[in-house]
């Protein structure tokens, strides 16, 4: 799409990575999103604390977002030590739901699961070892239902 | 280095993977076996004799490995009969189904499920006792085939949360302890989950933006320098 133009203190929309690298070469301020606020925070953290499963997250990608922003632009945003520790905690909250939730999805055996609000990165992180998981199981649960039919076709 | 590389995995089914160097450890397994009829001049290599001439005699025990029972064994011949190790027979199923955690699967295995799926090629229909088993299984009834399968589902099932915990929470720490007591199967289940849990930390601290030199070419300075020294 088309970026600009660029005016001397007014607000514009660029991609991420063009903001990085015009911050690293001191030419811009950056604007933290309107989620990135303690106060939004707390209450992200405490809803998914609250709910059983996973709450939508302000950004599709927050925790990147919270990464390239606190480590580029820390000193444009406003108590960056407080977001870092709310936004972690969301994020061990979230993951330690995960696995409970995979860990009963094993348990009863189940072959579907809906993950409406997980991002990327936290599939990312355990998408391998689940699959991998699941693909095992699904192999020693199906085991033994060819054998079956070759064995009655010998009669 | 390890991108680039795709070992064929062990298949985990009713049959192996040809190339699959896991499944060919596998088939190395002994089991215990018992000859149907006699085996004329195989003593030496069965270990029951000294004269290459010397024969096996019928209804002699045997222990003979996984790929050769597989390739002996035939409904209809009755070469050879098998018979279940003793960790997948009833007594150590129990265990398995009482608390499958306490288990060192290492040492009981190290193919635990990949033997155990191999093992359920050997039911012999022509036996009227097994015949009726295969008939009950189909009919749901808990007999051996599908208890033995159930068991490794369990085992497996049981054993999934304390490798997905241990896998994700050890974060640069000395895992040894943790894999001795596991599967084959399930070490590279962990390490997959190991795997997960370090990108993600290295990218959190941003090593993954850093260009580091390839382990090929450290180990390559490495022994150069071992060369000048020598």
């Amino acid at each position: 799409g088309d970026l600009g133009p660029f005016n001397p203190g007014l607000p514009v929309e660029v991609p991420v990575w063009l903001a990085i690298n015009l911050k690293q070469r001191q030419k811009c301020r950056l604007i933290p999103p309107e989620w990135m606020d303690v106060g939004k925070l707390e209450e992200i953290r405490d809803q998914e604390r609250k709910e059983a499963t996973f709450t939508p997250m302000p950004s599709p990608y927050y925790m990147e977002l919270t990464k390239l922003l606190l480590n580029y632009a820390s000193d444009n945003i406003p108590r960056a030590d407080e977001i870092r520790t709310l936004v972690k905690d969301t994020w061990d909250t979230r993951m330690a739901k995960l696995r409970l939730s995979a860990d009963s999805f094993v348990r009863q055996q189940e072959a579907h699961a809906k993950l409406d609000n997980l991002t990327l990165m936290e599939i990312n992180t355990t998408g391998t070892f689940l699959t991998q998981a699941l693909d095992h199981m699904y192999k020693l649960r199906t085991n033994l239902q060819p054998g079956e039919s070759s064995h009655s076709q010998d009669f | 280095m390890s991108d680039s590389y795709f070992p064929v995995g062990p298949g985990l089914g009713l049959e192996e993977n040809f190339l699959s160097l896991d499944d060919i450890l596998m088939s190395q397994e002994k089991l215990p076996g018992r000859a149907e009829s006699a085996l004329p001049r195989l003593a030496v290599l069965l270990g029951q004799g000294a004269g290459s001439a010397e024969s096996v005699p019928e209804g002699s025990k045997l222990e003979i490995p996984l790929w050769l029972a597989k390739g002996l064994h035939d409904s209809k011949r009755r070469i050879i009969s098998v018979e279940l190790p003793k960790i997948y027979k009833e007594a150590w199923r129990t265990v398995f189904s009482a608390d499958a955690n306490v288990v060192d699967l290492h040492k009981m295995g190290p193919y635990y499920y990949g033997f155990g799926s191999q093992l359920l090629n050997f039911e012999n229909p022509e036996n009227p006792e097994i015949a009726q088993t295969i008939l009950q299984a189909t009919g749901g009834c808990s007999v051996l085939p599908i208890s033995d399968f159930v068991c490794f589902l369990q085992t497996f099932i049981a054993r999934f949360r304390r490798i997905m915990d241990s896998s994700q929470n050890a974060y640069n720490e000395d895992t040894s302890a943790l894999v001795a007591r596991l599967d084959e199967l399930e070490r590279a289940l962990f390490q997959v989950g190991q795997k997960g849990l370090n990108d993600f930390q290295c990218w959190e601290r941003g090593q993954a933006s850093q260009i580091t030199a390839s382990s090929l070419v450290q180990n390559y300075g490495k022994r150069k320098l071992a060369e000048v020294d020598g």
